[in-house]
Order: C-alpha cells, then sequence, then structure tokens
C-alpha cells in the first residue's frame, strides 16, 4: 500500500470539514454568530427584553431556569399611580372611577367630561393617535371599514355617523379604557391623556368632520339604556 | 295536421333527453333557490341593517357576544316579542319576561344596545339571519408553504461533491502519470523514481522554483490576510449589505407585511405604533403583550395562511378558550426571540429617533411592511453606520418642541449667529452639529 493511495482519503476529510465549518459560520438565519467580548456586550444590570434565563453567561442552570418561569412584562403592583412629571397633569394619574360594568359604563356615559376643551389644536393631536390607533378597523372616517374588517374579516364597529352618532364621550373614554363587545382594552396603549384627545377627533367625526359649538357635541344626552 | 305527428315524433325519439335535461334544470332550480332566499329585496336590506346595527356584537351563524341571530326569531317563540327586545333590551327585562332575564343571565351580563329600528327593519334583519349562508372561501391548504418558514437555499453540498470529484481525478491521473513514467523508465533500463509522498513532491517543485513559489507563497499570505480582515469586520454584525441577515425563527409565526403591510395589496395597513406603542415614549420600541394581539384576534382565529394553529398559541398564552369566548387565567408568556440586539456599551433610545427625529421606521428597520413575513435585522447596526446618518440626516428643529431652546440660542446670541451660519453652510443642521458626534451621547 503506498502512501499515495492513503493520502486521498485524508485530504478529502479534511477538506469537507474545512468546507462544513466555514458554511455552518454564515448560513443560519437562527444563529446571531459570534461576538466579540460579551463581556462588554450583555449588561450585568438587568436591562427589558433580555431573556436572562436563556443566558447561562451569568446565570448557574438554577437560577436561569427560575427566570425562565417569570414572565418579563408584568403590570405594576394593584394600587401604584403613575407620577407625573407635569402637575398640571397629576390628575390623569388618578384611578378612573367606574366600574367595568354595565352601571360604570352608563354613569360614565352620564356624569363623566372631557377635561380637554376641544380646540383646531387638540383635533390634530387626536387625529395622530386616531390614525395609529383606531383607524385599521374604524376607517378613516369612522365608518367602520378599516382594512382589518375588510381585508381581515374582523367584524365591523359601527359607524360615528350611524350606530354610534349619538354616543356621549364619557362612554368613549369608557370603551376605550375597558373595551366593549370585540373591542379590546387600550389602556395599554393609550393613557389617559392620549384617550382624551382619540375622543376629541371621534367627536369631531361624529359631527361629520365639523368643529362642534364650544367644542361639545350637540347630542350628548345619553342613550336611554 | 302535418306537424303534430312530426311534433310526436320527434318528442318520442327525445324523451330520455328532454327528461334528462328536465332534471338538470330542476337540480339547477333548487340549488339557487337554497342560495337565493325568496325575498331577495329583504334580504339585502337586511344584510345592510345587520352589517351596520348588529355585526359588531353578533354573527349571522355563530355566537360572538352575542347570540348568534340564526333561530333567534324561533328561540322567542311564545315567550315574548322579540322586537320590544331588540329596540330596548334593558327596559324589556324590567317589564318582567322571564326570557329576556335568562337571555341576559346566560350572556354573562352584557347589555345588549338598544337598537333604534322599526318593527319591519328588526324583521328584515332576521330575515337574513335565518336565510344566511356563509360565503363560500378559500381555505388555506394543508401542504401550503408557510410564508417565513425556513428555506434551505445554500449550494455548497454541491460544491463539496464537485470539489471531491476533482481531487479524485487529479490524484488518479497523478497516479496514472507515475506509473505510466515508471514504466517508461523500466523500459529504458532506468531505476524506478522513489515513491515519494505529495508533500515531498511539492517540496521538491518549490526547491526547484524558488521564487515563482515565493510570489505564490505571498499570494497566499495576503489573500489569508485580507480575508482574515474582513471577516473580522462583520463579527458581531448581523444585518447590512455585508452579511446576511440575522433573522431567527420566532415561536409564533407572525408575519409582519401582512399586518402592517399596504390596504390596497390585501393587508391590514396597522400602524407600526399599534402594537409597538412605546417607540414613541420610551427607549424601547416594545414587544406588544398578547392582550394587544387580542384586540383583535378576540375575533379573528383563523388566519389566511396558517389557519388556526398560530392564533391558537396566542390563545394558549393569553389564557383565551374561544369555545367559550372567555378568559381561562392559565396563562403562559410567549417566548420571542430578540431580533436587535445593541451592545450594552452602547446607548440608543426610540423615542429620540420616533418622537424627536421623526424618523420613519423603515428607515433603520427596512421594508418591515413590504417583503418581511419574519422579522429580521436589516440595518448593520454598526457604529459606521450609525454615525453615517447622524452627519447627513437634516434634524427636524421647526415646531418640535425639543429644539426650541436650542434655536432659541441659536438665534438670539451673537455666539449662536455665528454657529448658525457655519452649520447652514450646506443648508442644513445636520445631527453631527448639534453634538451627534459626541461620544458621550452614546457611550456613557
Amino acid at each position: 500500500m503506498s502512501t499515495i493511495q492513503r493520502n486521498p482519503v485524508m485530504t478529502l476529510g479534511a477538506l469537507s470539514l474545512m468546507v462544513v465549518g466555514m458554511a455552518s459560520c454564515g448560513g443560519d438565519p437562527n444563529s446571531p454568530g459570534v461576538e466579540y467580548m460579551p463581556d462588554m456586550y450583555r449588561s450585568p444590570a438587568v436591562e427589558a427584553y433580555v431573556d436572562y434565563g436563556q443566558d447561562p453567561y451569568y446565570f448557574t442552570e438554577d437560577k436561569a431556569r427560575a427566570q425562565r418561569e417569570r414572565p418579563s412584562a408584568m403590570l405594576p403592583p394593584a394600587g401604584t399611580i403613575a407620577f407625573a412629571e407635569d402637575a398640571s397633569k397629576a390628575a390623569y394619574s388618578m384611578p378612573y372611577p367606574y366600574a367595568n360594568d354595565n352601571d360604570g359604563y352608563e354613569a360614565a356615559g352620564l356624569e363623566l367630561r372631557s377635561p380637554i376643551a376641544m380646540t383646531e389644536a387638540t383635533v390634530e393631536q387626536g387625529k395622530e393617535l386616531y390614525v395609529r390607533f383606531c383607524d385599521h378597523c374604524h376607517g378613516d372616517k369612522g365608518d367602520g371599514d378599516g382594512p382589518v374588517v375588510n381585508n381581515g374579516g374582523h367584524p365591523p364597529p359601527g359607524a360615528y355617523s350611524g350606530a354610534l352618532k349619538d354616543l356621549p364621550e364619557g362612554k368613549i373614554f369608557h370603551v376605550i379604557t375597558y373595551g366593549k363587545g370585540m373591542m379590546g382594552s387600550h389602556a395599554s396603549q393609550l393613557n389617559k391623556e392620549e384617550r382624551w384627545l382619540v375622543v376629541q377627533y371621534v367627536k369631531y367625526l361624529q359631527n361629520g368632520g365639523k368643529m362642534t359649538r364650544d367644542g361639545v357635541v350637540a347630542s350628548t344626552t345619553p342613550a336611554a339604556n | 295536421m302535418l306537424g303534430m305527428p312530426l311534433l310526436a315524433r320527434i318528442s318520442e325519439r327525445s324523451t330520455g333527453l328532454l327528461h334528462a335535461s328536465l332534471a338538470v334544470l330542476f337540480l339547477l332550480f333548487t340549488t339557487l333557490t337554497q342560495a337565493q332566499p325568496a325575498d331577495k329585496a329583504l334580504y339585502d336590506q337586511g344584510a345592510k341593517l345587520f352589517k351596520g346595527n348588529c355585526a359588531s356584537c353578533h354573527k349571522p351563524d355563530k355566537d360572538m357576544t352575542g347570540p348568534a341571530l340564526k333561530g333567534a326569531v324561533g328561540r322567542w317563540e311564545g315567550k315574548g316579542d322579540i322586537h320590544e327586545w331588540v329596540k330596548n333590551s334593558s327596559a324589556y327585562i324590567k317589564s318582567g319576561n322571564s326570557y329576556a332575564k335568562e337571555l341576559f343571565d346566560t350572556w354573562k351580563g352584557s347589555v345588549m344596545t338598544a337598537q333604534a329600528l322599526t318593527n319591519e327593519e328588526i324583521d328584515a334583519v332576521l330575515y337574513y339571519a335565518d336565510n344566511y349562508t356563509p360565503p363560500v372561501t378559500d381555505k388555506p391548504k394543508d401542504g401550503a408553504p408557510v410564508p417565513g418558514a425556513p428555506q434551505e437555499t445554500s449550494n455548497w453540498p454541491w460544491l463539496v461533491v464537485i470539489a471531491l470529484l476533482l481531487l479524485v481525478v487529479g490524484l488518479s491521473l497523478s497516479g496514472v502519470k507515475k506509473s505510466l513514467t515508471n514504466a517508461v523508465r523500466e523500459a529504458e533500463g532506468q531505476e524506478a523514481l522513489p515513491d515519494r509522498t505529495f508533500g515531498q513532491n511539492l517540496r521538491a517543485w518549490a526547491w526547484n522554483n524558488k521564487a515563482f513559489a515565493s510570489i505564490i507563497g505571498l499570494f497566499i499570505v495576503v489573500f489569508i490576510i485580507l480575508k482574515l480582515w474582513d471577516a473580522a469586520f462583520v463579527i458581531g454584525v448581523y444585518g447590512g449589505d455585508e452579511v446576511p441577515h440575522y433573522k431567527p425563527e420566532q415561536p409564533i409565526l407572525f408575519n409582519h407585511t401582512l399586518h402592517a403591510g399596504k390596504a390596497d395589496k390585501g393587508n391590514l395597513n396597522i400602524d407600526c405604533q399599534y402594537c409597538h406603542s412605546s417607540a414613541s415614549k420610551s427607549k424601547h420600541a416594545g414587544i406588544p403583550s398578547t392582550n394587544v394581539c387580542m384586540n383583535c384576534h378576540k375575533a379573528v382565529d383563523a388566519g389566511k395562511v396558517t389557519g388556526t394553529t398560530e392564533i391558537a398559541k396566542i390563545y394558549a398564552a393569553v389564557g383565551w378558550d374561544p369555545a367559550k369566548q372567555e378568559y381561562t387565567g392559565q396563562q403562559e408568556p410567549v417566548r420571542w426571540t430578540k431580533v436587535h440586539n445593541l451592545p450594552d456599551h452602547v446607548y440608543f433610545n426610540h423615542a429620540q429617533h420616533v418622537a424627536v427625529g421623526k424618523l420613519e421606521c423603515q428607515e433603520c428597520h427596512g421594508p418591515i411592511d413590504e417583503k418581511m413575513d419574519v422579522a429580521e435585522q436589516w440595518a448593520p447596526l454598526t457604529m459606521g453606520w450609525c454615525i453615517d446618518c447622524h452627519a447627513q440626516k437634516e434634524v427636524k428643529m421647526a415646531g418640535n418642541g425639543y429644539y426650541d431652546e436650542v434655536m432659541a440660542r441659536l438665534e438670539d446670541t451673537d455666539m449662536g449667529h455665528e454657529a448658525l451660519k457655519e452649520y447652514l453652510e450646506d443648508e442644513k443642521i445636520s445631527v453631527k452639529e448639534l453634538g451627534g458626534w459626541e461620544c458621550a451621547k452614546c457611550h456613557y
């Protein structure tokens, strides 16, 4: 047996190992690849959205497992009130007094009034938020014909020019806060000030896309039910 | 008189055919009457009223917030007046109707909104519901490819095969050549060549061609160094033009393009910040919690492409029982894989770029609403990429609020005037000119 006959096997082996090794470095979209100096990349202080439970760099397997059991996004402890940097907006941080039931809904409709006077500027701010948070279902004009309804098969919400034309502002705020029927609560996405700004634009749409007299929609008489 | 027998003859001959076509016609007629309600006008009127007034809470054939309306007339038969109920359900419950009370309790005390409809209109809606036939939809096929599922496109196995084949051919050729040489030498009465390895051959060749071998050697060394240099630049870089993008598989096959893409292409056109609502308020754009998913998916329980499998994962995570339409309280966090990982030694703030800088999400995250079924890291996120943009980008000063103080000082002081003139030489104030290249802006 001459060496030249043994050689190809070894050469082939080495070559294929090299090629496989190189390919696995670049191709896998699931792998974030290698990094320089992980101790400068990973924060020892806890950062949001970093799954420390999957990172054995800092933790032993026991601690990692305990971490994995805990959700990273959590509600604030019950009864906490957000700190208002701007004292004039402190009222927005106070708890919402109406319960998430029919009585609360009716009471909000009767008693709750917007703390923001309706002006061109507030309607404009409300529109910006409406476009971001509402119009994919409720539609540009509030007719309940947004793309989520038309293309996504979601049941249509009532139209601001039709079924919801006379919905009082307190009820609108209540529904954004808690949700109603198929609409979910948007309290986690909009703070109270933003909710009132959205209400401004909804009132504007209820009024046929016009500013209302004294910022009050003419028919705020709550419905009978 | 002549006509009659002729007609009779024809009918005799074609009786079988006539019967068959009559049967087909009859079948066609019955199927048509099944699909089309008897009173088309009433049905259409009912459909229109249903969509405008009832569809937020009712489906004709399925329970939602309220019960399916199909058969409601029958259910109310002899128990009360359905018209009164629709017009003002609360008042009707108070009037003491026992079925109304029972309905209210069955549906967990959700009040049926009072409807300003006439008896005829209510009848039209109920007629529509009773005669409703669901539209025929294309159900996703089981074998349909799931967009975003990883697809192997690399061709390196073929390259390996070709390389191996070439190597085998080369080695056997050299073996043949050696045998031939030895045969010739033997024939000429010379001694056979010593049995030497490939390495020994190579060394002997290099020794005999020193200049050539050293030039080739130099080229190889320089090539390897250059390659290593390039490779060192993309370590820790998972986006951009130089490297394949980091595109991890997620626990739920969420399709960004379907949710955020343009409505005229059949997508849902939901604003990025509907789900990533903290992008304008926080350092983090935020991964939406499952309650945000449920704002739509409480009603939409089947996707266009993946059917119910992926949406069922949301239900499992948030603890929603789609059959009973209620939360079970059994929650399990969704373990999303973070795509954009900035190193700890650099500070980045979404709110500064979204609310103050007024950048579009796509400027850094790429065409996420056009062709990203699975989210991937589009930008390289290297420091060079950051400061390039900071050098070029014009600061949107007007009406921003954030820059009012800066602008006032630039306009109202002598020093500010000079600086402003310098800044405006290229007719814009760039981020760099307002300190966007200061080390401590991002590294502290």
